[in-house]
């Protein structure tokens, strides 16, 4: 099958603990796009969702933790050839934030090295109105751990949508062009579609 | 036994969230939805209990959890797998210790040898760059399973490769005759075939294929129901050895000479039917590991269908009359229906009822020995692969094995070691453990010497035949290298060894799977009642087979101890998500939940004598 350009699809895990918000700004990232289209369909193995950046388009592929990560049992399947990861925490719950950085220490060791990490803060909704009093992580202190960790960085909100669509163009942004998604490379084993059609079996009616 | 209806049960996931309508106008605030992290399980209570992430447990798992059923799956281990698990040489190591301290019960006899190599802070690979199972598989590419990951899309969460080349060991060299044609046409044309030869072969392939409810067929079969197939081929075929041990070795992967006709011709036919499905090989191998990798799929399948995980957890109280469970980490959960308990997670309090139910079952050996070597194999290997099989007959060996030895060998292409190294795995079906260990060892130094022979004189050879063949492919060679014998060849370097594993596993499948084919309460581990608790439900340890066969049929038993029918096993009918499958494309190809269903169908051979359930291959057809 030959598609004039066939998006690059790349590999994102969500991490982080449980009610940050991390199905919910996946969810208002692909249903933004979706909504008068074809809903995720249940089942899905992923959710997809296409990007497009300057010239080029991305098609996110995203694995969403569905709850393995509830006991730390994340199966090494969840990090292999993840090209990118978002690493979410609540702004106004510190734990949460302790926790994102157990999960970037995570990345480091489970994910490939090139893997692109972006750090987000959600419930920005909760302290958008100078309601300063329910923010417990500060921008500087997020800031601070993704320039030592080398991570994008950004506050959202699901709720509003707000900075949602940004993160995703900023990890698009940073994905080379190059990089080899699923390619055949001769020394590296062709991998065999089973979404095509199989032949038909050719059932022995030979009469 | 009282089972788990479809009417008691809560709707299925595709009931309860139909995929159509979901279109939330504003995201909802989630914070207090989701429960917060807990190191201890904080549920009340579950429908079925799981333990043990293996194979069969995962697919089972996935299985109700898509059709409504609660299911809390643990494990008393720290990784995915259980007794499938792919392990790094760290996890190695430390299961070895486990098993030989006797706290992993079934395996035996753990041996465990690493090279200082890569815990040298310099070098350049770790243990975590190597994916080792402790059951290797091969997937036909016309089998059940393979049919249930499509339909489950699970394949989605995996990567395929193809396995062409089947070697064969005999008369002290390795010879690959019909085993890496590109179809199956082409299996019986070898050119060094005599005419009456070439005109036997073809009318056996034509047997073999012939539709399993043709009457000849049938009436052939069940009059040779008891003959072994050496004396079919031989007799009815005049065949001779190397071509009739080459079909039941290698194409039919049998381990012994007294494998019977009707089971012989089965597993001939699940080689030849899986040509050309999804290309022109039989076979295929999943990425970064077998068994634990397709495990770690149907965990994940079954997690988002709602099913809950932690691992790390052993169930360590039960009580039957209050249906409550307790576990390691201090909590207790009512378990509504029932428990699946895997043989190596049995609880201290369950095991005279597990030892009560096996005490007259037939207990199977197998023992393995997994070799890490710095060489990348490419010599066994077709163009573009990376992973090859090789197989001993009975007696090819100095050790005078009585059942044949199948080697799997993978190199780093297929992502379970670094590149230009390659695994090998090598079992035997020796029952006698010392025996089977000196048959594998002996099988592995013949695989040793080949492939230094090979790659010495590695130039010569591609010279020599390259320039023949100017778009020289990689079959040409190896057939050329792979006919010498070995007899005089005395290596001039060693073959570089990372790790060396070995272990024996016990199992009540047998070899043939009968009893897991045909299963009565009589003969399989999971259908027979425990007298203390009628919640409990053991299942099998994973079986010889090399191949993927049994297992879905093993899930259904299960599926159906629990629900009182497989019908609904996996009815899901997923809207195909991917926009980019042109028209036409978008379809997995095996959809209907007939297509899934097997061995009730009972085609083959009707069996004149009720008691001889023996052939299971032969019995009931195994392809979908």
């Amino acid at each position: 099958m030959s598609f004039p350009n066939p998006p690059k699809a790349i590999k994102l895990v969500l991490l982080g603990e449980a009610a940050v918000g991390k199905s919910s700004l996946v969810l208002r990232f692909v249903s933004n796009d979706f909504q008068e289209n074809k809903e995720p369909t249940i089942g899905a193995a992923f959710l997809t969702q296409k990007c497009t950046i300057g010239d080029k388009t991305i098609k996110y592929e995203i694995w969403d933790t569905a709850g393995q990560e509830r006991f730390a049992s994340l199966a090494p399947m969840y990090y292999r050839n993840a090209q990118a990861a978002l690493v979410v925490y609540d702004i106004t719950k510190p734990a949460s934030f302790l926790k994102a950085r157990h999960w970037v220490k995570e990345l480091h060791e489970q994910a490939s090295k090139d893997i692109i990490i972006a750090l987000v803060g959600n419930k920005y909704d909760l302290v958008e109105d100078s309601n300063d009093e329910l923010r417990k992580v500060s921008v500087e202190e997020g800031k601070k751990l993704a320039e030592e960790e080398d991570l994008l960085f950004f506050e959202t909100s699901a709720k509003t949508s707000f900075n949602v669509n940004e993160v995703f163009i900023g990890i698009g942004s940073k994905i080379p062009d190059n990089s080899p998604v699923t390619e055949t490379r001769p020394e590296n084993g062709a991998r065999i579609d089973l979404s095509s059609q199989p032949a038909q079996k050719s059932n022995s009616s030979c009469c | 036994m009282s089972s788990f209806h479809r009417a008691e049960r809560r709707k299925s996931v595709a009931e309860r969230s139909p995929s159509v309508s979901y279109a939330p106008d504003t995201i909802p605030q989630l914070a207090g939805l989701e429960k917060p992290q807990e190191h201890n399980l904080h549920i009340g209570e579950c429908d079925v209990l799981v333990m043990g992430t293996g194979l069969v447990e995962s697919v089972v798992a996935a299985a109700l959890s898509w059709q409504g059923v609660d299911v809390l799956h643990i494990d008393n281990k720290t990784c995915y797998g259980d007794s499938n698990s792919t392990l790094t040489i760290e996890q190695v190591k430390s299961w070895c210790q486990e098993v030989n301290s006797g706290r992993i019960q079934h395996f035996e006899d753990a041996q465990v040898y690493v090279t200082g190599d890569i815990y040298h802070p310099q070098s350049k690979f770790k243990s975590k760059d190597y994916g080792i199972d402790l059951t290797p598989k091969i997937m036909f590419a016309q089998s059940d399973l393979l049919s249930l990951l499509v339909k489950s899309r699970v394949y989605k969460y995996l990567e395929f490769q193809s396995l062409s080349n089947f070697h064969i060991f005999e008369n002290d060299s390795f010879s690959t005759k019909f085993a890496n044609a590109s179809s199956k046409e082409e299996i019986f044309t070898d050119q060094s075939l005599s005419l009456l030869t070439k005109r036997y072969l073809m009318k056996f392939l034509k047997f073999v294929l012939e539709d399993n409810n043709d009457e000849d067929k049938r009436k052939t079969l069940a009059d040779n129901a008891k003959v072994t197939i050496y004396d079919f081929l031989s007799q009815k075929f005049n065949l001779e050895t190397s071509q009739i041990n080459e079909l039941i070795y290698s194409i039919g992967l049998c381990i012994k000479p007294t494998t019977k006709t009707p089971e012989a011709i089965a597993r001939i036919r699940r080689f030849l039917v899986s040509f050309n499905v999804y290309g022109n090989f039989p076979v295929l191998v999943s990425k970064y590991g077998g068994p634990g990798e397709i495990s770690q799929g149907f965990c994940r399948s079954a997690a988002v269908a709602g099913t809950t995980y932690k691992l790390n957890t052993a169930l360590t109280d039960y009580d039957p009359q209050l249906k409550l469970a307790k576990f390691s980490d201090k909590s207790s959960i009512k378990i509504n229906e029932k428990l699946i308990v895997a043989p190596t997670q049995i609880p201290k309090f369950l095991q005279s009822s597990y030892n009560e139910i096996t005490e007259s079952l037939k207990k199977v050996n197998i023992s393995r020995l997994v070799v890490i070597v710095k060489k990348d194999c490419k010599e066994w290997m077709a163009d573009q692969e990376c992973s090859a099989m090789v197989v001993f007959p009975p007696e090819s060996l100095n050790s005078q094995n009585k059942t044949s030895i199948q080697a799997l060998i993978q190199n780093g292409g297929t992502g379970v070691c670094p590149p230009g190294q390659s695994i090998w795995y090598l079992t035997s079906f020796e029952q006698d453990s010392i025996k089977a260990k000196q048959d594998l060892q002996c099988a592995f130094e013949k695989m040793e010497s080949s492939i230094l022979r090979e790659s010495s004189d590695l130039d010569d050879v591609l010279d020599e035949n390259l320039s023949v063949n100017k778009s020289g492919t990689s079959l040409v060679v190896n057939s050329v290298k792979l006919g010498k014998s070995l007899q005089n060849f005395v290596p001039k370097e060693t073959l570089e060894i990372i790790c060396k594993f070995g272990f024996t596993q016990k199992t009540y499948v047998l070899n043939d799977l009968s009893n897991v084919i045909n299963p009565t309460d009589e003969n399989n581990v999971s259908l027979r009642k425990t007298k203390d608790c009628e919640d409990i439900i053991f299942t099998n340890m994973p079986s010889s087979e090399i191949s993927y066969d049994g297992i879905v049929k093993e899930c259904k038993t299960i599926y159906q101890a629990i629900t009182g029918s497989d019908d609904d096993f996996f009815d899901v009918d997923f809207e195909d998500d991917d926009e980019f499958n042109p028209a036409g494309f978008h379809q997995q190809p095996t959809t209907s939940s007939s297509n899934l269903k097997t061995s009730d169908n009972d085609m083959a051979i009707a069996s004149s004598d009720d008691e001889d359930n023996a052939h299971p291959f032969g019995a009931d057809e195994m392809e979908l």
